[in-house]
């Protein structure tokens, strides 16, 4: 009987069996809750997997029970996540506590549960791709072109109160690019990309994350096209500038081949030789100083040993003003056959190339009222003592540059260019005999003593850059630049007849104040306007210039030196040499034995167009 | 942003600001310790299920929602943050001594704990000079949950020991998280009036 029964219950239960099997139906496999995700903190959805289902239809629940909770509940909305979902709603969405839930599948044989799964809020967050991704060209026309990208944070997010915070994150390339350019955005919802491809169809997209958690999906991608002339502006820009340096190059060039020589010579004007009334090169060459000097009508003058080596070039001392002087000169150089040769090849008289006798002419007159640096006609003389007088390179000079240049064929000497060429003092200070000595002393103070008060400022400029020897060579060096295309050769006397610098007018008259028994002349300037004038530092008497007549030259043209005694630096001397003040103190003294006091009406004007009228001092005058 | 009376000066502001920012970092390098501890020693072993009610900072009513964020007042939220913070003052420290005490000490762990604990000190201290400034009636022995999780680290048994350690690091990850979007939601309601 027991082996019946046995034996009937294994048959029922293989007969089920085989029904089942024969049915395909089984109970549901397990299922597993695979993925839990919340866009906003505020809600979230689970997703799971069903198992086998067993070939009958199968209900799926999802239970689940919060930390420090006992009480179990089910899923609040199967529906709005999709099947196989489960969604929590802002009810049921707490941070900071964790989830147990778990699946149940149930079909008409069974059911069965999926594993349980530990599920915190907070860890779980990824947020939306961003929204309505917007991609523009834009070309200010100011400023370089750019593209600017702009976009929105997905839907249901709240930033305003801070309970989330997201960032982003853009990547775009050209259409047929393998790699993207990706480029992170902060807290901001728009972007600017500067560089470029013209001409190119570009892909952009953007994506997002909260502060702690996933990144979202890639928006979808916004197409771009970059258009061709995308950086024309700079293009242009740089191609119109090329094109006109082309163009002002080939100019210059054309205006450079037409003029030629002419055009150099103006640029770079030949440096003048001085010229020395009765200089014979041919004694210098010789080496006989003593004839030389001779010739040159200086008495004992101390001689120096290399100052062959010093003259290079010939500097024009020329007043066009004076133009009788002038054209005695002119006539007497190639009469006296005095010509110098010079040393310089250039063979020019030192005067400018202004197509201007001298640069100190009239010609250069508006320009160069007030010749606003002094050179110091070391081209002459060598700087051998800083206390040595130095001969003055009448040329123009430009104070700007320190070199001098001319006007291309200009018939004004434009070498004085001066911060105010229109300021015509007719009183330039460098007619005052004070100014005269200053500017004979060299040192730093030779350039410094300003003739006006339009260039006094340079001077003072100049002054300092140039201090004590090294301001006199390069004064040397300037005045070697020079290359004048005069074509006069006048003697190089200071006093004489020309102005030493600039303007050929009567600048200043001196007054002969006395004649003490040294022999020394105590001027005194006539008027005295020159208010800027530098150094004259405690000079006790200002207003008492005292110069010493060093020589006589063709018996009416007296040759003055400065007092060295005085504060005022030993004048230009007549003769191109230099030696220390009390040298030139002694040849005056020597040169003039008795010197009487002239009276007030010998106007003795310094600076060329004048000179000492030697009716007042013959009778005195040895 | 800035009523007349307010005792939220631009230095109080800045220093709130700031404070935001030390408290990102925290919840960052907390993040990071953890997942670090886990991936080394017990990952897939289940010791999630034995960190269920193990935060000794539950007992305090913290906000766990938007909505119930809004609802508390500026005081209050302030001195739950500093309450949250003193009762870490502890676990911190002994965290430290303990990893650093360990054979073979991970050294990536116990840089982290060391950052940690020191940055979260600071973070404390502001807040406290805010809270003073504030709301200068607020009484100094606020009382903050105690943590008493030391003997636990200190267990012989090596499960029990891991589940110490597990379980703290799980509860400094999600009490700094907790601060750092505290601190966000003031910022935005103090210094943006909710509009950020």
């Amino acid at each position: 009987m027991k082996e019946n029964v046995a034996s009937a219950t294994v048959f029922t239960l293989l007969l089920f069996l085989n029904t089942c099997l024969l049915n395909g139906q089984l109970p549901p496999g397990k299922p597993e809750i695979f993925k839990c995700r919340s866009p906003n903190k505020e809600t979230f959805t689970c997703w799971w997997k069903p198992g086998t289902d067993g070939g009958l239809p199968t209900n799926y629940s999802l239970t689940y029970h919060r930390e420090g909770e006992t009480l179990m509940h089910e899923c609040p909305d199967y529906i709005t996540g999709g099947p196989n979902s489960c969604h929590f709603g802002k009810q049921y969405t707490s941070m900071w506590r964790t989830y147990i839930m778990m699946v149940n599948a149930t079909n008409q044989m069974g059911s069965s549960f999926s594993d349980e799964l530990y599920v915190d809020v907070t860890y779980i967050v990824q947020p939306d791709p961003p929204l309505e991704l917007a991609v523009e060209v834009k070309q200010p026309e100011d400023r370089k072109p750019y593209l600017w990208i702009k976009w929105s944070p997905p839907t249901l997010i709240d930033l305003k109160t801070g309970w989330f915070t997201l960032l982003y994150e853009i990547r775009l390339k050209p259409e047929k690019a393998a790699e993207w350019e990706i480029h992170f955005a902060g807290q901001q919802t728009e972007f600017k990309i500067l560089s470029l491809h013209p001409g190119q169809k570009y892909l952009v997209q953007v994506r997002c994350k909260p502060d702690h958690g996933y990144w979202s999906a890639w928006s979808p991608a916004t197409f771009i096209q970059i258009p061709s002339d995308f950086t024309m502006n700079d293009t242009t820009v740089w191609i119109s500038v090329a094109v006109l340096s082309a163009v002002i190059c080939l100019i210059i060039v054309w205006a450079v081949a037409l003029k030629g020589y002419s055009m150099v010579t103006c640029i770079f004007p030949p440096v003048p030789g001085p010229k020395i009334k009765g200089f014979d090169a041919h004694l210098l060459e010789k080496g006989k100083s003593e004839e030389l000097l001779s010739a040159l009508g200086c008495q004992d003058f101390p001689p120096t040993s290399d100052y062959e080596d010093l003259l290079v070039e010939y500097l024009e001392v020329d007043d066009s003003e004076d133009q009788h002087l002038m054209s005695v000169h002119s006539k007497e150089h190639p009469s006296q056959g005095m010509k110098p040769t010079y040393l310089d090849p250039d063979t020019d008289s030192g005067r400018g190339s202004c197509d201007s006798p001298s640069l100190l002419s009239e010609k250069c007159e508006e320009p160069q009222t007030n010749p606003s640096t002094f050179y110091d006609p070391e081209v002459i003389e060598k700087p051998e003592n800083p206390e040595t007088t130095h001969t003055w390179d009448p040329q123009c000079i430009s104070m700007e540059g320190k070199i001098p240049y001319f006007h291309a064929g200009g018939s004004k000497c434009s070498t004085w260019p001066l911060p105010q060429p229109s300021q015509h003092n007719p009183r330039s200070s460098y007619h005052n005999i004070t100014d005269v000595c200053e500017l004979a002393v060299g040192p730093a103070g030779a350039p410094a003593t300003l003739l006006d008060e339009a260039g006094k400022d340079a001077l003072k400029s100049s002054q300092t850059i140039k201090s004590g020897e090294e301001g006199k060579a390069t004064q040397q060096r300037e005045v070697e630049s020079f290359h004048s295309e005069t074509d006069q050769d006048t003697p190089w006397l200071l006093p004489q007849e020309k102005t030493p610098f600039g303007s050929a007018k009567p600048l200043d008259y001196v007054e002969i104040h006395k004649v003490n028994k040294d022999g020394a002349l105590s001027l005194l300037p006539k008027q005295r306007e020159n208010s800027g004038q530098p150094k004259k530092p405690g000079t006790p008497e200002n207003n008492k210039e005292q110069a010493k007549v060093s020589g006589v030259m063709d018996n009416n043209i007296l040759v003055l030196v400065s007092d060295p005694h005085a504060k005022n630096m030993a004048c230009f001397e007549e003769s191109a040499k230099e030696g220390p003040p009390s040298l030139e103190q002694n040849q005056a003294e020597k040169a003039l034995a008795n010197f009487p006091a002239t009276p007030s009406k010998c106007r003795l004007q310094l600076g060329g167009l004048d000179y000492l009228d030697p009716a007042c001092f013959t009778h005195s005058f040895h | 942003m800035n009523i007349k009376g307010s005792p939220w000066k631009g230095s109080l502001l800045l220093l709130l600001v700031s404070n935001l920012l030390l408290s990102h970092y925290i919840h960052n390098l907390s993040s990071e310790m953890f997942s670090e501890f886990d991936k080394r020693y017990t990952h897939g072993r289940g010791f999630i299920t034995k960190a269920i009610n193990s935060c000794h900072t539950s007992s305090l009513a913290t906000p766990e929602d938007k909505e119930q964020a809004q609802q508390i007042n500026q005081k209050d939220f302030l001195s739950l943050i500093v309450s949250i913070l003193r009762s870490w003052n502890e676990p911190l420290y002994h965290l430290v001594t303990e990893v650093r005490g360990m054979q073979e000490a991970p050294e990536a762990i116990l840089s982290k704990a060391v950052e940690i604990e020191e940055q979260t000190k600071r973070l404390l201290e502001g807040m406290e000079l805010i809270v003073s400034q504030v709301h200068p009636e607020t009484k100094e022995n606020e009382i903050y949950p105690v943590w008493s999780g030391l003997s636990s680290l200190q267990m012989a048994d090596e499960e029990s020991r891991l589940s110490a350690y597990y379980n703290l690091l799980h509860c400094l990850r999600r009490d700094s998280h907790k601060i750092d979007n505290y601190l966000k939601l003031l910022k935005c309601r103090i210094i943006h009036n909710n509009n950020c």
